[in-house]
């Protein structure tokens, strides 16, 4: 095995009593890509970010991350070794202002102790300060900063969970059906943020029960059905792999 | 560029603050010049820092916290014990009370932590009652009911602050030095990662934010101030018994964030200053007074569901708590802890 992979699955599993939700998958993603991860319903692609994320502990086989093995690491020692990520039915911080909201990704990723809020910690409060103003730039929310997020509509709730996973300036960032609830003009819009995003350097994971967006922007994609990994290769092999139209249409799916 | 700094109260209305609590008030005082007052004042001040310091664990942090009498009781406790057994004098009591009270909560704060919403909440109302019976019924060391005398009056660097005045400013300058610390702390981008554990602490742990650890730190911290308050009320009034600390008290303060609303620290302190000095007002309705708060407390939660200034509403955050009791959640997360 090289090292040199940003994140790397090998011989991944999860048990949920007698289900095996997740079995044996073996994947990486290499710093600088956009890669897709798509399935149908249940095959387990949930499952296996929660696994990447710290979520859930893996049943056996083992996930590293920047050279690390982050097999049992709580959420929030992933997340501060440099992975940022969104979730599927938008988890935002209601009763926050939103620039309150994207400041969380800033704290969480540097030193959080009281005491420098206590004594002093003007520099740490301006880093956070400026970290929080980039991400919101980033997704467009400068002018709304000061709105409670609870009041921001659908589609902008979106942006506000990106602008807070990129407050954390992940190396990693990692988004949970980010299309979901969204027609096509907002689809095509996040597309093309996402697209920026990668083309500013940033490695990025999608995953997404629809396969339009993945096939639109995503340079590699890996396919999951019943909880193992049938392809991964570039958008165009996996529109023809016969695995794969095989695991959508007979799934009775679209 | 605006930020954390921009949103903090600005300057102005903080020397007012100032100015109304180290020269009017006491101007005030000294012009009634009746000890009544004074006491009312001093016991209103401590109420604010009491209400403050657990608007920071359960307005802020969102942990419904049931005991936090019992942790003014043992600074209290501290503060009279030192002095009285060790002749300490009001310099070392004050912070030591404030620490014993803050080691005592990080103590019990280790195995309860785990522990999520209605059951952090029940367990927090359990070491309240502990402590408040080890005052009741350890009377070798508390003395018991009868409670404790401070026979040394309050003093500062050998300088005597036993006059009504100077008791009066002592209160308020710990006090106004304590508020200004809890503000740093509620109101700050510390405030802002205890918030998103309030909100939703499984997301906040996907962001980064060491909740586990964040939760004790903040128990500890309110302890401290709780403490200190403790201390505080066992120098000003001389004398201290453990009724002073029993679950009413801490149904009172949280009574206070409830009304100022969860979240805010002047909130808090509005609160306070409602629920202290609301039934002094009312004294000559008699019986009828205690009808009177519980009727401003039941309309604030009727007509102001996030309080006079809150961020969430009482009835969200108590609904968030009992509702986890029977919720199931797929992520590893068993009924009743994490």
């Amino acid at each position: 095995m090289n090292g040199t992979h940003l994140l790397e699955i090998a011989g991944a599993s999860r048990r949920f009593g007698g289900v095996l939700a997740v079995d044996r998958v073996d994947a990486h993603v290499d710093e600088g890509e956009l890669v897709g991860l798509i399935g149908p319903n249940g095959a387990g692609k949930t499952t296996l970010f929660n696994l990447i994320s710290g979520f859930t502990p893996p049943s056996a086989g083992t996930i590293r991350f920047r050279g690390r093995t982050i097999n049992g690491l709580r959420p929030n020692q992933v997340a501060r070794l440099g992975m940022g990520r969104t979730f599927q039915n938008l988890r935002i911080f209601p009763n926050m202002s939103v620039f309150d909201n994207v400041s969380v990704g800033a704290v969480g990723t540097l030193p959080q102790g009281p005491f420098g809020a206590l004594f002093g910690g003007r520099d740490r409060a301006r880093r956070i300060s400026e970290r929080t103003w980039a991400a919101l730039e980033t997704a467009g929310l400068t002018g709304v900063a000061d709105e409670l997020a609870a009041n921001l509509s659908y589609g902008r709730r979106k942006y506000l969970e990106i602008a807070r996973a990129l407050a954390m300036e992940p190396a990693f960032l990692i988004l949970d059906e980010p299309a979901a609830g969204l027609n096509d003009t907002e689809t095509a819009d996040l597309a093309a943020f996402i697209r920026r995003l990668h083309a500013g350097g940033l490695t990025i994971m999608l995953v997404e029960h629809d396969m339009t967006l993945v096939m639109g922007i995503c340079q590699r994609v890996v396919v999951l059905a019943s909880g193992r990994k049938i392809a991964d290769a570039p958008p165009d092999a996996v529109r023809r792999d016969p695995g794969v139209l095989e695991a959508y249409l007979g799934g009775d799916e679209e | 560029m605006s930020g954390f700094d921009a949103r903090m109260r600005p300057l102005a209305v903080r020397a007012g603050l100032a100015l109304l609590l180290f020269a009017v008030l006491p101007a005030v005082l000294a012009g009634f010049d009746r000890s009544y007052y004074y006491q009312v004042a001093n016991l209103a001040l401590i109420f604010v820092l009491l209400a403050a310091s657990l608007q920071l664990v359960t307005g802020v942090a969102g942990l419904l916290h049931l005991g936090h009498a019992a942790f003014y009781g043992v600074g209290a406790y501290a503060a009279a014990l030192l002095s009285t057994e060790l002749g300490l004098g009001f310099t070392v009591t004050l912070p030591l009370a404030g620490l014993i009270a803050a080691v005592i909560a990080l103590l019990v704060a280790l195995p309860t932590m785990r522990l999520v919403s209605i059951y952090f909440a029940v367990a927090t109302l359990a070491i309240g009652q502990m402590l408040y019976l080890v005052m009741l019924n350890w009377v070798g060391l508390t003395k018991g009911p009868n409670g404790i005398v401070l026979t040394r009056g309050l003093e500062l660097f050998g300088f005597d602050l036993s006059g009504r005045l100077a008791t009066y400013y002592t209160v308020a300058g710990v006090v106004a030095l304590s508020l200004v610390a809890l503000g740093r702390l509620s109101h700050s981008y510390y405030g802002n990662a205890l918030r998103s554990i309030r909100e939703d602490d499984q997301c906040a742990d996907a962001m980064g934010v060491r909740t586990a650890r964040l939760k004790m730190e903040v128990f500890t911290l309110s302890a401290f101030f709780a403490g200190v308050a403790g201390a505080l009320w066992a120098h000003m009034t001389g004398y201290i018994s453990p009724g002073d600390f029993d679950f009413g008290e801490s149904i009172l303060i949280l009574a206070m964030i409830v009304v100022g609303g969860l979240g805010s620290l002047p909130g808090a302190a509005i609160g306070a200053l409602v629920l202290i000095l609301l039934p002094e007002v009312l004294r000559d309705l008699g019986d009828f007074r205690n009808i009177m708060v519980g009727l401003v407390m039941f309309g604030c939660i009727l007509f102001l569901p996030k309080g006079l200034m809150g961020e969430v509403s009482a009835l969200r955050l108590a609904r968030q708590q009992f509702g986890a009791a029977w919720r199931r959640t797929g992520n590893g997360v068993g009924i009743g802890w994490r």
